[in-house]
């Protein structure tokens, strides 16, 4: 395994070595001023965990920051304990409030996030407005480090404790399914991810790192009031730093904090006045000119891009694999439809269903623009509450049970237009579905690159899915349901746009599915592009099944053809 | 009896000059689905504008706000042809790089503002006495800025739905791409909308300086105002705006009163923290089109 390039690891160690160096050897301002850069930095860090790996962007971290510096000073006022130990409760305390604030706040998104946020940041100002033992507006003294050399020593560490974190968290599970809920939330979903959990999680850690740094702003001051604690300047850097740097990258906050910073120290002796306005030019040229900053412009170029996680596959691949092989040996019954119906406003979209799916066979749905088709599969996957009726998998109701459930629980699903993950691999998006069923990293690993090897995608593992032709995108995606190991597998019109081989390579993965055991339910707008697998076709017109049967018989009854083609069509 | 009647008449007369406030906002979001962060920092432009216009020159924010208004205008469409048109809204990321380009403004914005006129609170004494119907007395200031405010409110809304221009900036806030396959030039429309936006800030702004006073650094909390009333009325919804306006005017004059100016601050974070949360959609159900 080789989790880290010799690049950056060079790189961790000259910054890093540079940065000690000048703590311990510096003056007291060069002390003061790295103590400033690296504290920033570690805000920078803590903001890109939720706004840039998660996609969450928060215009309100400096409530953390504040919330930190609260917290350590309170406790530090309050009993006779070490400055370390003041930062740790900061830390701990602003990870708990961060667990139910997560949760109210990450049910927001885009700009109700980022401002509520915002407003959270004031409330907690206005809250420490009127705290008494810390002074209210006035703000108060704390106990202050010994010299500045100690604090930039500290924060330094903290800066190389924090890249690592976020090293570490961007190669983790955890990591892969942030950055899938950020690129398509539904779709990781789909792909078996509890998106909610991991979001938390990651506002969680955001918290605690932008907490660390609160506690040691003070405790290097030695001084708090709530206009500097969540002074709205600190946010303003913070968004630079990881903009400038690189947003939703592990190095981006670190070249981002020590070029703003740099920046910022220089504008402070010329132009304090003025500061603002050119911070804020910035941001507007980054925001128009270089979204990725400035290593999304080094990767265009090749240089420090992410690598590929938990890559590239096992040369040697696993030949029996982690797929549940023994196919039952009979027919069983997996997924029932009973009465099924459901309303959009006045329009019953689907209307009295009976469908029944069986294991280790293809169940084609087929109906003209408008029948119902896939409402009845957002029916089946439970993206959608049906209005009447029931599904059941082994004869447990799946209404209302959440969609990460139901995709490692058994039902798998593609979508009608394909929803792959724009900034994740052709390996990582298998791997995001398949590290959501497999607790073992290497059980998901071998089970990808299986996959990928059946479908014919290995060796574009290494490829973004925007690169890939149409085909070959629809191919990934059946690929990313095959690897829940499900054992009812949904189609949503996947044959469309594909070339005839790519057809041959889906026919012989969903037939080696279908051996195994799996019952495959597809939508299809024109039956050739199934009728090799299909066992049975039901066909739906205005929510409602009219024809049900093998397919030689439905495509040769007068109902289905007058749905297809009129009256006139099935007279003729 | 007196007082809470005086307290209503207060609170709607209020909501008058923040619905102005947050008008802007929304027909800005209804047409280009951009919140623009800078909002409540024109509103401060416009307001310190409008002090030095009546500080130097001595004109009155009765005849100084359309001044306000269209300096803003001219900023509006700048910022709209400079800065989000070179984003290109139609793009996967346009949203969030909008919010962090609007996100820069606002700082661009009010550290000009700080620049011009320093970081005290200002305010235009202007019309200090007040109106009488027996036991009732409200500021003649209040009552006359509300009663503008209101005018403008609703002059832009006829322009909106009675004039040419006007319906086509609501065929651009419901389909871009339809609107452009009728003919007409979108950009033209988004930047003509960005700037009605922003000159209604501007006017906002004039208006509110006279009634309470406010710093360079009190954008960001007008912004967070003006966006509580559109999420609260339903993003792009006029009506929901004005009943939001008006419940926000009632609830800060009531908790002013009864509770004091400091939880009177805190009320507006409380409200949007709970509008997002109970209400993401806004009192009147699902946002409408504009």
């Amino acid at each position: 395994m080789k989790s880290i390039r010799v690049s950056e690891a060079v790189l961790f160690v000259v910054l890093f070595g540079c940065g000690i160096a000048v703590a311990q050897l510096g003056t007291g301002y060069q002390a003061q001023t790295l103590f400033q850069m690296a504290m920033m930095t570690l805000l920078a860090i803590g903001w890109n965990i939720i706004s840039g790996f998660t996609g969450y962007v928060s215009f309100g971290q400096v409530a953390f920051f504040g919330l930190g510096a609260y917290l350590a000073a309170i406790t530090l006022l309050n009993f006779d304990v070490p400055w370390y130990a003041a930062a740790a409760i900061a830390a701990l305390g602003a990870g708990v409030l961060a667990l139910p604030l997560g949760m109210i706040m990450l049910r927001l998104n885009g700009i109700f996030f980022a401002l509520g946020m915002f407003g959270l940041a004031r409330i907690l100002q206005l809250i420490a407005n009127s705290l008494d033992v810390t002074g209210g507006p006035m703000g108060t003294t704390v106990p202050v480090a010994e010299s500045p050399q100690l604090t930039a020593l500290v924060a330094v560490i903290a800066v190389a404790v924090g890249v690592l974190l976020s090293h570490f968290l961007s190669r983790s599970r955890l990591g892969l399914t942030l950055m899938a809920t950020r690129d398509d939330s539904v779709a990781a979903e789909a792909a078996g991810v509890n998106t909610w959990k991991s979001k938390v999680a990651a506002f969680c850690i955001s918290g605690c790192v932008a907490a660390v740094a609160g506690s040691l702003y003070i405790w290097n001051v030695g001084y708090l009031d709530p206009n500097s604690a969540f002074a709205g300047t600190i946010e303003l850097q913070t968004v630079l730093m990881v903009l400038a740097g690189g947003i939703g990258t592990v190095w981006g906050p670190v070249v981002g904090g020590i070029l703003i910073s740099l920046l910022s120290t220089f504008l402070w002796a010329s132009f304090p006045m003025e500061q603002q306005i050119i911070l804020g030019v910035l941001i507007m040229f980054i925001a128009i000119a270089a979204p990725g900053g400035l290593l999304g412009e080094l990767a265009k170029r090749g240089w420090l891009k992410r690598q590929p996680i938990w890559g590239p596959p096992p040369a040697v691949l696993p030949q029996s694999g982690s797929l549940s092989a023994a196919p039952e040996p009979v027919q069983t019954i997996l997924l029932t439809c009973d009465k099924l119906g459901v309303r959009f406003g006045g329009v019953h979209a689907v209307e009295d269903v009976d469908l029944e799916v069986r294991s280790g066979e293809m169940l084609a749905i087929i109906g003209p623009n408008g029948a119902g088709k896939s409402s009845l599969f957002n029916l089946m996957s439970a993206f959608h509450r049906p209005t009447t009726g029931d599904v059941r998998l082994l004869g447990q109701s799946i209404v209302g049970r959440r969609r990460y459930q139901l995709a490692r629980g058994g039902i798998a699903r593609t979508f009608q237009t394909s929803r792959l993950f724009p900034s994740l691999t052709v390996w990582e998006t298998v791997l995001v579905a398949a590290s959501s069923v497999c607790p073992h990293r290497a059980d998901a690993v071998a089970r990808t690159a299986q996959i990928l090897d059946n479908v014919g995608l290995l060796q574009n593992w290494n490829d973004m899915p925007d690169v890939l032709p149409p085909g070959r995108q629809r191919l990934l995606e059946i690929a990313r349901a095959l690897a829940l190991d499900p054992r009812v597998l949904l189609l949503d019109e996947a044959m469309a746009g594909m070339t005839a081989q790519e057809i041959a390579r889906v026919h012989a993965a969903l037939r080696a599915a279908i051996e195994r055991g799996v019952a495959v339910v597809a939508i299809e707008h024109v039956l050739p592009a199934i009728a090799p697998l299909a066992a049975r076709v039901q066909v739906l017109d205005f929510g409602k099944t009219i024809a049900e049967g093998i397919p030689y018989d439905v495509l040769n009854n007068p109902t289905v053809i007058e749905a297809y083609m009129g009256i006139e069509g099935a007279s003729a | 009896m007196t007082t809470f009647v005086t307290l209503i008449i207060l609170g709607l007369l209020w909501g008058g000059v923040y619905l102005l406030a947050a008008e802007g906002l929304n027909l800005i979001y209804g047409v280009m689905k951009v919140v623009n962060l800078a909002h409540g920092d024109f509103i401060v432009f416009g307001g310190l504008l409008a002090f030095s216009l009546y500080g130097f020159i001595g004109i009155n924010p009765l005849l100084s706000f359309p001044v306000t208004a269209i300096v803003l205008l001219a900023i509006g469409a700048a910022v709209q042809f400079g800065i989000l048109e070179r984003i290109g809204l139609d793009r996967g990321d346009a949203e969030l790089r909008t919010l962090l380009a609007t996100f820069g403004l606002s700082y661009v914005v009010a550290n000009t503002s700080f620049l011009l006129w320093g970081s005290q609170f200002q305010s235009i004494p202007f019309l200090q006495g007040f109106v009488r119907a027996g036991p009732i007395a409200i500021p003649q200031a209040l009552l006359v800025c509300s009663v503008l405010a209101f005018a403008v409110a609703i002059l832009v809304h006829v322009w909106l739905n009675y004039t040419m221009l006007g319906k086509s900036v609501r065929a651009v806030a419901q389909s871009g791409l339809g609107a452009a396959s009728c003919g007409l030039d979108i950009v033209r429309i988004r930047v003509l909308a960005f700037a009605i936006g922003s000159a209604m800030a501007g006017s906002a702004g004039a208006l509110l300086i006279s009634l309470i006073p406010f710093q360079t650094s009190s954008g960001g909390e007008l912004t967070v105002q003006a966006f509580t009333l559109i999420a609260l009325g339903g993003l792009g919804n006029y009506a929901g705006a004005f009943l939001a306006a008006e419940l926000l005017g009632l609830v800060e004059v009531m908790v002013q009163y009864y509770l004091g100016t400091n939880a009177a601050s805190a009320v507006i974070y409380i409200v949007f923290i709970g509008v997002l949360i109970f209400r993401p959609y806004g009192l009147l159900g699902r946002a409408v089109r504009v």
